[in-house]
């Protein structure tokens, strides 16, 4: 992903989700399908973040919550809740808890501030940079560290 | 010519084709005089030295072809079989895996020639014809050269052609007339329907230029059409070669003509594009064949048993003809799927039949029906995917030969229920465990010769592979009559390792002391061998069956031997299963671990070691709080008598205690992925009719 951020004039689009009242962006490439909140079937013995599985048209896909996984209040289930289902290289199809999805930016590579990484802590760990759109900043979500299993 | 298409079905057969030389050479070893096997193995070799030079694998043919003529001369009585001439066979038959598992990785067969392997071979034949016939040693030393230059286009397949002694006067005279002789391959398309119609179309079109002397298959088999989709011709003729291809195919649907001039007297040599030296050498090998073959058998009529070996041979590549398709293992997983689907949504039907109320006997029928229908499409799908474990397992002689040799140990396996069926993929998957438990009973099982005539055993150790079907599992047992487990030695071993400390050590049981050896980085044999002790065996066996939901079991006896028992289940992707209700979740039992449900009242229950059991028949039985172990609230009264459903595992029990039943249902097993993998007793998840997904409890783990 850095790679591609570094092209100048290239542009990428992001979905913008809400967490709490932070703006968040999920490069549009690695998203299968966004579905409604359904009921979420709760696996015994595993970390607190993995909320469970869900049969998304017959298949059976595990769903983490961001906020747990990000040390934010745990997720409350709105009308506007929504299951982003992601495809990942490396770990498959994974879903992720999101309050709200918001909208579609389409970011110049000039719009989006690499994140420095002596300033990483816990919370922008899960960054790979900040956009700005519209007056507005977005978090820009690296999502193999979010879906990283914690060590 | 391309042949990458057949590339597939060319590593198939010979797969097949090497698996059956293994078994034959095995059984030749223990009976040299079976002329059955012995035709068997000559026949398997010569297929596969067609194939690899139809497919263009030039040092294979050459190994095979070298091969075939020990298995030729051993047919024909020159040479008698020897021990070590069946270590060479073997150990071609190593290299021939070798060249395949290239072909396999990379499509190139490699560049290993094996010289030393062919020399070794062209020994055999020198020292076995030196009494019979000196003049046929040197001429099949010099084989090898004659089928390079042959490999190399592919399908000069006239070449195997043998010349009787009348044929080869007749042609003599011809030349002498100043007419040529040719050898003609004649490749039909394989589209080609009526390739007998074909073939004679051929015949005639030669015909008209020339003469037609010899054809392989006969002309009489090529007219019944009993040949493969080329045959070969000796033709006379005062035509030029690019005539008489060119007389070929001018009929249609011939895919391909290769000829080149015939020399009467080295049967079918090739006269162009091999060097002249080699050449030379390969003419008298090619002409001493047909000789040498019939003199020790009938040296008064050589030409009509130089023609019985010809006419051998069309028959002799395919035994009998079988009504199979090969199917891509793909297509199958496909076509499992979709059953896998069909089945999910007939639940859906129910549960939605079910919810909107109204009783309709004619839907209820239907769906009936339906059920009835997705069970047998279920079980006819499972089917067509099991294969009996033979597969697999026919390699095991062999490799308990070598093992006897590498490790100077007599031992002898046996082995029973090779037809035992299981699907595909465990079958697939199960060779490696096997193999090593096999390594493992024949390098630390079996104690060495000496060892065993101190203790009044036969010398030669047994090992025993036996494998049957136990309601919904397939059993695989290993066993051996060796020294069974000395489970102190395991104990000091761990305690070496720092696997366990001396205080741990001291109150083992015999069983755990056992299951110490599945310890990663564990091997007691104190030396390490090439065979085992490398430490990554049992545990990697241990969690590859794991991996295919089986599981192993270790019964020993110090000095009488070990028996490693494997229990598989028939089938991975649909089963049988109790749902129950835990809390607010339904989970899963799979029905083939389950013993009995049983209704005990709360005073029932006692405790053993602050435990709560059961009696039950009178068993004791441990008792597992599901809710306890789950993590959700029991929505039972206390007071209320206990659902308990007893599981087992081999020959332990326990009572898993369980909210309500809801009752047995057909579920599909959905992997939960690699991303949720640490919850063990869970070892799935399935969609339920109502969309839902249920987890399901793998009982095993519970014990």
């Amino acid at each position: 992903m850095d790679a591609e951020l570094k092209v100048v004039g290239e542009t990428t689009q992001f979905i913008v989700i809400k967490l709490g009242d932070e703006q968040y962006g999920i490069d549009i490439k690695y998203i299968d399908n966004i579905v409604r909140m359904q009921h979420i079937t709760r696996v015994p013995k595993v970390d607190a973040y993995l909320k469970g599985v869900i049969n998304l048209r017959g298949e059976v896909i595990p769903v983490m919550s961001i906020r747990i996984k990000m040390g934010l209040e745990p997720d409350v289930e709105t009308k506007s809740s929504r299951i982003i289902i992601l495809k990942l290289e490396q770990q498959g199809t994974i879903g992720v808890i999101v309050d709200e999805v918001k909208e579609v930016v389409t970011l110049e590579n000039d719009q989006i501030e690499k994140i420095a990484y002596d300033s990483k802590d816990d919370k922008n760990s899960f960054l790979c940079g900040i956009g700005k759109y519209d007056g507005g900043l977005i978090s820009l979500l690296d999502l193999n560290s979010v879906v990283l299993e914690n060590v | 010519m391309d042949v990458s298409q057949y590339l597939e079905i060319f590593l198939d057969e010979t797969s097949e084709h090497l698996q059956n030389l293994n078994t034959q050479i095995l059984a030749l070893e223990q009976e040299p005089g079976n002329m059955d096997t012995i035709n068997e193995i000559f026949r398997a070799a010569h297929s596969l030295k067609g194939m690899a030079g139809t497919m263009g694998y030039k040092r294979m043919q050459n190994l095979t072809h070298d091969m075939e003529n020990v298995f030729s001369e051993v047919r024909n009585g020159n040479i008698s079989v020897k021990a070590g001439m069946i270590d060479v066979l073997f150990q071609c038959l190593d290299a021939l895996e070798e060249y395949t598992t290239n072909i396999r990785e990379n499509a190139d067969e490699g560049t290993n020639d094996n010289e030393p392997l062919i020399k070794q071979l062209n020994d055999i034949l020198n020292g076995g014809e030196g009494e019979e016939s000196g003049a046929a040693a040197p001429a099949e030393a010099a084989a090898p050269a004659a089928a390079a230059p042959t490999g190399s286009s592919g399908g000069r397949k006239w070449l195997d052609i043998k010349l009787g002694d009348s044929e080869r006067s007749v042609l003599k005279g011809a030349i002498e007339e100043g007419k040529k002789v040719y050898g003609l391959t004649v490749k039909v398309q394989e589209s080609c329907i009526l390739k007998a119609a074909r073939a004679f179309l051929v015949f005639k079109a030669i015909e008209e230029i020339g003469e037609i002397i010899l054809s392989n298959p006969s002309a009489q088999d090529i007219e019944d059409e009993k040949f493969d989709l080329d045959f070969s011709l000796i033709v006379i003729s005062d035509a030029e070669l690019d005539q008489v291809i060119a007389a070929a195919k001018s009929v249609s649907e011939i895919e391909e003509v290769t000829g080149d001039a015939v020399d009467p007297d080295s049967s079918a040599a090739p006269k162009e594009e091999a060097e002249p030296a080699k050449t030379e050498e390969a003419k008298p090998a090619e002409a001493a064949k047909p000789e040498a073959k019939p003199a020790p058998a009938a040296p008064a009529a050589p030409a009509a048993s130089g023609k019985k070996a010809e006419e051998k041979k069309p028959t002799a590549g395919k035994p009998v003809v079988n009504r199979t398709v090969r199917v891509d293992i793909e297509k199958l997983d496909t076509l499992m799927n979709l059953v896998s689907e069909l089945i999910i949504a007939k639940n859906s039907l129910v549960s939605a039949s079910a919810a909107s109320g109204t009783s309709n006997t004619a839907v209820n029928e239907q769906i009936e029906y339906l059920e009835s229908v997705t069970t047998s499409l279920h079980e006819s799908v499972m089917k067509v995917r099991m294969v009996p474990i033979e597969s697999t397992v026919s390699k095991f002689p062999r490799m308990v030969r070598d093992l006897q040799k590498k490790l100077g140990k007599k031992m002898e396996l046996y082995m029973t229920g090779e037809e035992t069926e299981l699907d595909r993929t465990v079958v697939d998957e199960i060779g490696d465990p096997l193999m090593h438990l096999l390594r493992n009973s024949a390098d630390h099982g079996l104690e060495s010769a000496e060892v065993r005539r101190e203790r009044g055993k036969p010398e030669v150790g047994s090992i025993f592979l036996d494998a049957y079907q136990d309601g919904n599992n397939v059993v695989i047992e290993v066993r051996d009559d060796g020294n069974g487990i000395d489970t102190k030695a395991v104990r000091d071993k761990a305690i070496e390792r720092g696997i366990i400390t001396p205080e741990q050590a001291e109150n083992m049981s015999e069983k755990d002391s056992i299951d110490l050896l599945f310890h990663a980085g564990f091997s007691t044999a104190k030396v390490v061998s090439d065979v085992s002790g490398r430490g990554v065996g049992l545990d990697v066996v241990k969690s590859k069956i794991e991996a295919l939901s089986g599981e192993v079991e270790v019964k020993s006896k110090l000095g009488e031997g070990s028996s490693w028992i494997i229990r598989l289940p028939l089938t991975l992707a649909i089963i049988q299963a109790l749902m129950v209700d835990i809390g607010n979740e339904k989970y899963a039992i799979s029905l083939g671990s389950i013993q009995t449900i049983e209704d005990i009242a709360p005073s029932d229950v006692k405790f053993v070691q602050a435990k709560e059991v059961i009696q039950l028949r009178d068993l004791v039985i441990p008792l597992i709080r599901l809710n306890e172990i789950l993590d959700v609230e029991s929505k039972k009264d206390p007071n209320d008598n206990l659902v308990v459903v007893v599981v087992k595992k081999g020959d332990k029990q326990a009572g898993l205690v369980v909210d309500e039943l809801i009752g047995q249902q057909e579920i599909v097993i959905k992997s939960l992925g690699k991303y949720i993998n640490k919850c063990k007793i869970i070892s799935g998840a399935t969609v339920l009719g109502d969309g839902e997904v249920a987890l399901i409890l793998d009982a095993n783990t519970l014990i």
